[in-house]
C-alpha cells in the first residue's frame, strides 16, 4: 500500500459481559479505521469478543526499568501473600507457646 | 436456521406470485453465491495479510447467506439446498451479469464488491419487512453482517479513490467497465410487482434501483467517481448465456461434487 506508512496496533478483547479487557494480540493497518476492521477480523468475528480495544502501539509507555520495577532489598511485607506467609508462621510460634505455658500451669 | 423460521406455510401465494417469489430467492442466492467464490480467490494474495483476512471473511459470510437462501428454496420448492447450489449446468444459475467478470486486479474486485454490496443492501431494505416470514427472518440476519461489509467496502472504495494516481486510475477504469452491468443486479423480474401486492416486497426492483442510485450519487460525487448510465447496456441480465470466465468458475466450484454427486459428507 502506496501512500500510508503502516503502523502497529495492540488490540484488546472482552471475552463476555462484565470480563476484565486482556491483551488479544496485535496488527499492521494504513490507519485506525481499517485497524479497527483488522480487530473485528482477527479477534472478533468468532463471537469470541463483546467489545475490543485498538491502540496504536506508539500510544503505549514502555516500562522495563529493574530500578523501579525490580527493587533489590526484601519487599515480601508489601506483598498480601508474603504477609500472610509470615503471619501464619507467628501465629505458628504462639500457638506453640502458648500450649507450651499451658502445659507448664 | 432454526426451525421456528421456517414455519410460515408455503402455499400462502397464488403460483404467479410464487414463481416470482422462487424467481427472486434464487437470483439472490446465486449472487451471493458467485460473488462469495470469484472473492474467495483473493485468499492469500490480497494486498497485506489482513486484508487477506478480511476480504476471504467477506467472501465466506456470503456463501453464508447463498446456503440460507438455497435453504428457503428448498422449503419453498422441495429438494436438497446442495443440489441447487451446486447440481445446476452454467446455464441454469440466475446471478446478474455483474459477477460474470473475474476477479481481475484489487481495484476491480473492490469496485465491483462496492457496486454488488450497496445494490444488494438496497434490495435488503425492501425486504426486511417482508410478509413471507422465513425470508424476512434470514434478511435481518444478512442485514447485520452487511453492516460491516458496507463499512469496509466504503472504506476501500475512499481509499483507492484518494489513494494516488495509479490506485485511482484503475477503479475509475474498472467502475466505468461495470457499471452497465452493475445495472443489472435490480434489473425488475417478472412478477415483482405481484411480490409488492402481496407484501413480500416493500416496492418493485425498478424503484429499488433508484433508491439504490440516489443513496450513492452523493459519495460518488464526493470521490468523483463515474456515475451510473442511463441505462442497462443491451443483453441478458441474468443469463442464461455466460462467458468462459464464469464456466471456469463453475468448473472450480463444482469439481468436487461432480467428482461424486451422492458422497455424504
Amino acid at each position: 500500500m502506496g501512500g500510508q506508512p503502516m503502523q502497529v496496533y495492540e488490540v484488546f478483547r472482552r471475552e463476555r459481559e462484565g470480563g476484565a479487557m486482556q491483551h488479544a494480540g496485535n496488527l499492521l493497518a494504513p490507519d485506525i479505521e481499517l485497524a479497527c476492521h483488522y480487530a473485528r477480523e482477527f479477534y472478533g468475528r468468532r463471537q469470541e469478543s463483546v467489545r475490543l480495544w485498538i491502540v496504536p502501539r506508539v500510544a503505549i509507555r514502555d516500562l522495563d526499568d529493574p530500578d523501579l520495577l525490580q527493587p533489590p532489598f526484601d519487599r515480601s511485607f508489601k506483598k498480601p501473600a508474603g504477609y500472610s506467609t509470615e503471619i501464619k508462621a507467628k501465629l505458628a510460634k504462639a500457638r506453640a507457646r502458648a500450649g507450651q505455658e499451658g502445659e507448664s500451669r | 436456521m432454526t426451525k421456528g423460521e421456517s414455519a410460515a406455510p408455503v402455499n400462502q401465494f397464488d403460483p404467479e406470485t410464487r414463481a416470482a417469489l422462487t424467481e427472486l430467492l434464487l437470483q439472490m442466492a446465486d449472487d451471493e453465491f458467485v460473488i462469495g467464490y470469484w472473492d474467495s480467490e483473493w485468499t492469500g494474495i490480497a494486498p497485506i495479510l489482513e486484508e487477506d483476512v478480511a476480504f476471504a471473511s467477506l467472501a465466506q459470510d456470503e456463501i453464508g447467506h447463498a446456503q440460507a437462501l438455497y435453504r428457503l428454496l428448498a422449503e419453498l420448492e422441495g429438494g436438497d439446498p446442495d443440489a441447487i447450489a451446486f447440481g445446476r449446468p452454467p446455464e441454469g444459475y440466475r446471478h446478474a451479469r455483474l459477477l460474470d467478470h473475474p476477479r481481475t486486479d484489487w481495484a476491480f474486485s473492490v469496485a465491483r464488491r462496492f457496486l454488488y454490496d450497496t445494490a444488494d443492501a438496497a434490495r435488503l431494505d425492501a425486504l426486511a419487512a417482508s410478509a413471507y416470514a422465513p425470508l424476512a427472518g434470514v434478511v435481518a440476519k444478512m442485514r447485520r453482517e452487511e453492516t460491516y461489509h458496507l463499512l469496509h467496502m466504503h472504506a476501500w472504495l475512499d481509499r483507492l479513490a484518494t489513494g494516488g494516481e495509479e490506485a485511482r486510475a484503475r477503479l475509475v477504469a474498472a467502475m466505468e467497465r461495470l457499471w452497465p452491468d452493475a445495472l443489472c443486479v435490480l434489473d425488475g423480474i417478472e412478477g415483482d410487482d405481484l411480490l409488492v401486492a402481496a407484501g413480500v416486497l416493500a416496492e418493485p426492483l425498478a424503484d429499488v434501483r433508484r433508491r439504490w442510485l440516489a443513496g450513492l450519487a452523493p459519495e460518488l460525487s464526493r470521490l468523483g467517481l463515474p456515475a451510473p448510465p442511463a441505462a442497462v447496456a443491451a443483453g441478458a441480465c441474468r443469463g442464461p448465456s455466460r462467458g468462459d470466465d464464469f464456466r471456469w468458475l463453475w468448473e472450480q466450484f463444482t469439481m468436487v461434487r461432480r467428482s461424486d454427486p451422492e458422497a455424504v459428507w
